[in-house]
């Protein structure tokens, strides 16, 4: 784990913006996603918000929130660790981690109650 | 400077004399010429400036236009214009004070003020300023003079299809449109890229990151939105112009188009773009409410956070434009989501003020009050925007005025109030004098109270049901009383920009000289002469602190005096510091060109292409794209070692090199910035394609790929063989290998002209009908972009081979290869792609 954090370079300010570059590749999948299948495929209508499609966006939703909230504690962990700019970096990116995973729940939470296609 | 001194001799600091020679010195190497050679500076101050009074200019027409609004709609059945011109006049309206008006003023804020703020002497590529400020101004004109003619656009400022298309808008209206503003992005490109690089690569010694002015991060935020968000809007004037001009059907159902695609790749800029011209304006506020309530800002992090969270947020708030459309309900669900969680990160804004008010003690100067303004206005703008984003709402007011005044509460109240407030902060700056309080607090409380009166009524006309866009209505909906108050107070309203502007013209001759640093503030800016001189400043200091003029009082006068760095003129060039993106480490010295007529020239050629393109006379217009593109190479001809930019690298000893003798120079950074713009324009190309294929009722793939796979993928190797080459050579002259450079060159061009000849093989044997069907026009599209790259990188590395014959780049001057490179790796990537995009997925999905 120690190794996989000095990998990340925490404190690289690159981090500032990987939290929400996931945020928004997972956005444009999950909508993306979404109306292709729509198109393509569409569930029928009776299924309501049960579907396959739903189950699929909703993993991938998951899999990102765990992935988030895991750099949101690597950065913070860093950020306490560090010193000055490197720190900021960590502390800020560990912020921007944290509210792109709480938006991938709050974005995604439509997927549990809402038919796919109508 | 016509003698140079290969030896530098830097001038004694200690004498006044010796700081005045300096001041001389660099006042003759920077200085702007007068009289018609005016038009070659390429100085961030005056073209700054330029930037602003354009925009005030227009900014007065857009008012004007809002007057005539008022004025049709203060009475029920007005006949004061006819329905025609009143579509006009709403159309250019919105136009004009979206596109010529706020986004060109605050990048002129931001050129003007950028440099001096990071202690820098000027942007990092000056010649591009010059021609983003002359693509701006001839667009400008070309679209406003279509009002003298009778032929606005008049489909509305969103342009959309099919009401702009040839059958529902047949003059030129919509051409003008299309043209004219595509031709003002160029400008808007322009300036994102160089502000981008600039923030990065050119501040001064010891600013880290985390140190840089809060108006910096605003301002990069704003400038990496603009790369990105622009090009979708660029490519769906392309597409609609195409349509228009030769019937290539990108949004017509019959012909395989869908009209939504449009709507799309408008949103997709146009969203952003609202938070683009809030960001500036909010790094206004975050500037001056420390400054006057005389405290660091409360959780400079916080703010950092917070514009990084908008920057990348409001790129997904897109569809919430498009909640009547009749795309399924969980999309919607999701946009409405996001939509809310916007406000977060501006919440965060309000509350970091109010806390930096609350913990402060707070001067009510002129300023402020704008400020405070903005504060009330732009909340309520807020909130009704959250209003807007709950779906059943939104459907309920859709196309009402309710939907007009929030998105005035939202743009006046937060652009236009903080707009106000700096140019009150740095009118001293600007001209040296102080603004009249007196007039200035009645020009501020006529616009606020007119402005709340305007548009707090049109809240309830909407939620009574006006439609947006009527150019009449008739008595007795109830609406009659809302809209007389209204107009009277939009009068009110103009009566008070009307003031302010009187005040800040009469400034000028009766404003009272301004003390040094008048307002107390803590960034560098403050620490030029007032008005500036054209070089900013005479040395370069070092800066350890996020308030360098709060911690040292004393630097504006040992700036002056030419004790920090690079206070050296004796070599003739323009030079400042090119430091590292992170830490703030010194690099290398970065050289600037001088004044230059190529700008000027080269947006004068393309001026004419687009009043060709305008009245269909394609034979100039390429003529004209012809001449443009040789004046740009030319351009780019007086670079590096070119005796007109630095044809020796002697630097002052303990000095590093300078940026043209390296290679990772800001010109890297400005191809890389330009390639994210590009990569924006493909990817939207890409969405539009699969797009069309996935939800155009009338979408007919063919049972065949018209396109053959084997030359396609023949031409990608081809190229891919030339990036290769380009590659060796640039990782030789990384451990000094220059063996066979411009032979390899060459070789690579030709390489290049392979992939050309192949993909316009390609493109002419494949009998494709572009304006049958919309399949067709989609691949013609998607090839001639491949081509325009590929023969723009064999141009590029031609040029490469004899500048080595000419001795301008070799192992003594490394940089431009390193340039040149990148282009061809994006070409490589995007080819491939667009390979598998229209010649390989086809043949494996099919229709």
């Amino acid at each position: 784990m120690e190794t996989a954090f000095k990998r990340l370079y925490l404190g690289h300010p690159a981090h500032l913006v990987v939290g929400l570059t996931l945020w928004s590749i997972w956005f444009v999948a999950v909508y993306g996603g979404l109306s292709v299948a729509c198109a393509v495929a569409p569930p029928a209508p009776a299924q309501g918000a049960w579907t396959g499609l739903n189950l699929g966006l909703g993993l991938f939703s998951l899999l990102i929130t765990a992935l988030l909230a895991w750099l949101t504690w690597a950065g913070w962990k860093a950020g306490r660790e560090l010193t000055g700019r490197p720190r900021f970096n960590a502390l800020v990116s560990a912020g921007l981690y944290l509210f792109s995973a709480l938006g991938v729940v709050f974005t995604g939470m439509p997927i549990i109650g809402v038919p796919p296609c109508l | 400077m016509t003698s140079i001194n290969r030896e530098a001799t830097p001038q004694d600091p200690q004498q006044p004399e010796g700081a005045q020679t300096l001041h001389d010195d660099l006042h003759e190497i920077w200085g702007n010429p007068r009289g018609i050679k005016a038009l070659t500076i390429v100085n961030h101050t005056t073209l700054g400036l330029r930037f602003m009074v354009t925009g005030m200019v227009f900014f007065v027409i857009g008012g004007v236009l809002s007057m005539l609004i008022r004025t049709q709609l203060a009475t029920p059945d007005q006949n004061f214009m006819t329905p025609d011109i009143y579509s006009q006049v709403t159309t250019m309206h919105g136009t004009v004070m979206m596109f010529l008006f706020a986004i060109p003023i605050l990048e002129g804020l931001a050129i003007y003020l950028i440099p001096k703020m990071i202690g820098a002497r000027d942007l990092v590529c000056p010649r591009l300023t010059s021609l983003g400020y002359f693509c701006y101004l001839f667009g400008g004109i070309i679209l406003s003079f279509s009002m003298v003619l009778e032929m606005a656009p008049d489909a509305g400022w969103f342009m959309y299809t099919p009401l702009s298309s040839s059958e529902y808008s047949p003059g030129l209206g919509s051409d003008f449109w299309l043209l004219g503003i595509t031709f003002v992005e160029i400008s808007a490109l322009s300036a994102g890229v160089e502000i981008v690089v600039s923030i990065l690569r050119t501040r001064t010694q010891g600013m880290a990151l985390h140190k840089m002015p809060i108006f910096a991060w605003y301002i990069l935020a704003m400038a990496l939105m603009i790369v990105v968000g622009f090009p979708p809007l660029i490519l769906g004037s392309v597409l609609l112009e195409l349509e228009r001009a030769v019937g290539m059907p990108f949004f017509e159902v019959a012909g395989g188009g869908d009209p939504l695609l449009w709507q799309h790749l408008f949103w997709l800029f146009g969203h952003p773009e609202v938070y683009i011209i809030f960001l500036p304006a909010a790094g206004i506020v975050s500037t001056l409410i420390p400054v006057f309530a005389g405290r660091p800002l409360v959780g400079y992090g916080w703010v950092v956070f917070a514009i990084v969270v908008t920057g990348f947020i409001s790129f997904g708030l897109w569809v919430h434009h498009m909640f009547t459309v009749g795309i399924p309900q969980l999309a919607q669900a999701f946009f409405s989501a996001a939509s809310m969680l916007v406000a977060i990160p501006t919440a965060i804004q309000v509350f970091v003020w109010l806390a930096t008010l609350w913990l402060g003690k707070p001067r009510f100067k002129l300023p402020m009050l704008w400020i405070l303004g903005f504060l009330i206005i732009f909340v309520c703008g807020g909130l009704t925007g959250v209003m807007l984003a709950l779906v059943p709402f939104n459907w309920q007011v859709h196309d009402t005025h309710f939907v007009v005044a929030h998105m005035h509460y939202v743009l006046v109240g937060g652009m236009f109030f903080p707009l106000m407030a700096g140019l009150y902060y740095w009118l001293p700056l600007f001209s040296g004098r102080m603004p009249s309080e007196t007039i200035g607090r009645w020009g501020f409380w006529l616009t606020f109270l007119g402005f709340n009166g305007t548009f707090l009524i049109m809240h309830w006309t909407g939620l009574l049901g006006m439609p947006r866009r009527i150019y009449t209505y008739e008595a007795g909906n109830g609406w009659e009383i809302f809209n007389l108050l209204s107009s009277i107070s939009g009068f009110v309203m103009s009566a008070g920009i009307a003031m302010v502007l009187i005040d800040i013209a009469l400034h000028f001759k009766f404003g009272k000289p301004a003390q040094h640093n008048p307002w107390k503030a803590d960034t560098l800016e403050w620490a030029n002469a007032m008005p500036p001189s054209a070089y900013n400043f005479v040395s370069l200091p070092k800066i350890d602190t996020r308030h360098p003029l709060w911690d040292n009082p004393d630097l504006p006068r040992t700036m002056a005096e030419g004790k920090h760095g690079l206070a050296v003129t004796s070599h003739g060039r323009r030079e400042m510091w090119g430091t590292d993106s992170i830490t703030g480490k010194v690099r290398e010295i970065i050289h600037l060109p001088g004044n230059s007529w190529w700008p000027f020239f080269a947006a004068l050629a393309l001026a004419v292409v687009c009043v060709s393109l305008l009245t269909r006379v394609y034979a100039l217009a390429g003529v004209f794209v012809i001449i443009a593109g040789v004046f740009l190479l030319r351009w780019s001809w007086e670079n590096g070692a070119h005796p007109k930019a630095a044809p020796d690298a002697e630097v002052r000893k303990g000095d590093p090199p300078l940026h043209s003798r390296t290679m990772s120079g800001p010109g890297v950074w400005a191809m890389a910035t330009f390639s994210i713009a590009n990569g924006s324009f493909f990817l939207s190309y890409l969405f539009g394609w699969f797009y069309l294929w996935t939800v155009s009722p009338q979408w007919r793939m063919p049972e065949v790929s018209p396109l053959s796979l084997v030359v396609l993928v023949a031409a990608g190797v081809a190229m891919t063989l030339g990036a290769g080459v380009m590659e060796r050579l640039v990782r030789g002259l990384r451990v000094n290998q220059d063996r066979g450079l411009a032979r390899g060159f060459y070789m690579s061009a030709l390489l290049g002209a392979a992939q050309v000849g192949l993909v316009l093989w390609s493109l002419l044997t494949a009998g494709l009908e572009p304006t049958r069907t919309s399949h067709d026009a989609v691949l013609l599209v998607g090839l001639v972009y491949a081509l325009f790259h590929g023969a723009l990188a064999m141009i590029l590395s031609a040029m490469q081979g004899l500048r080595v014959r000419h001795g301008y780049v070799g192992l003594h001057a490394p940089f431009e290869p390193a340039v040149v490179v990148i282009l061809w790796r994006y070409n490589v990537v995007t080819f491939w792609v667009l390979v598998g995009a229209l010649g390989v997925l086809p043949r494996v999905i099919g229709g």
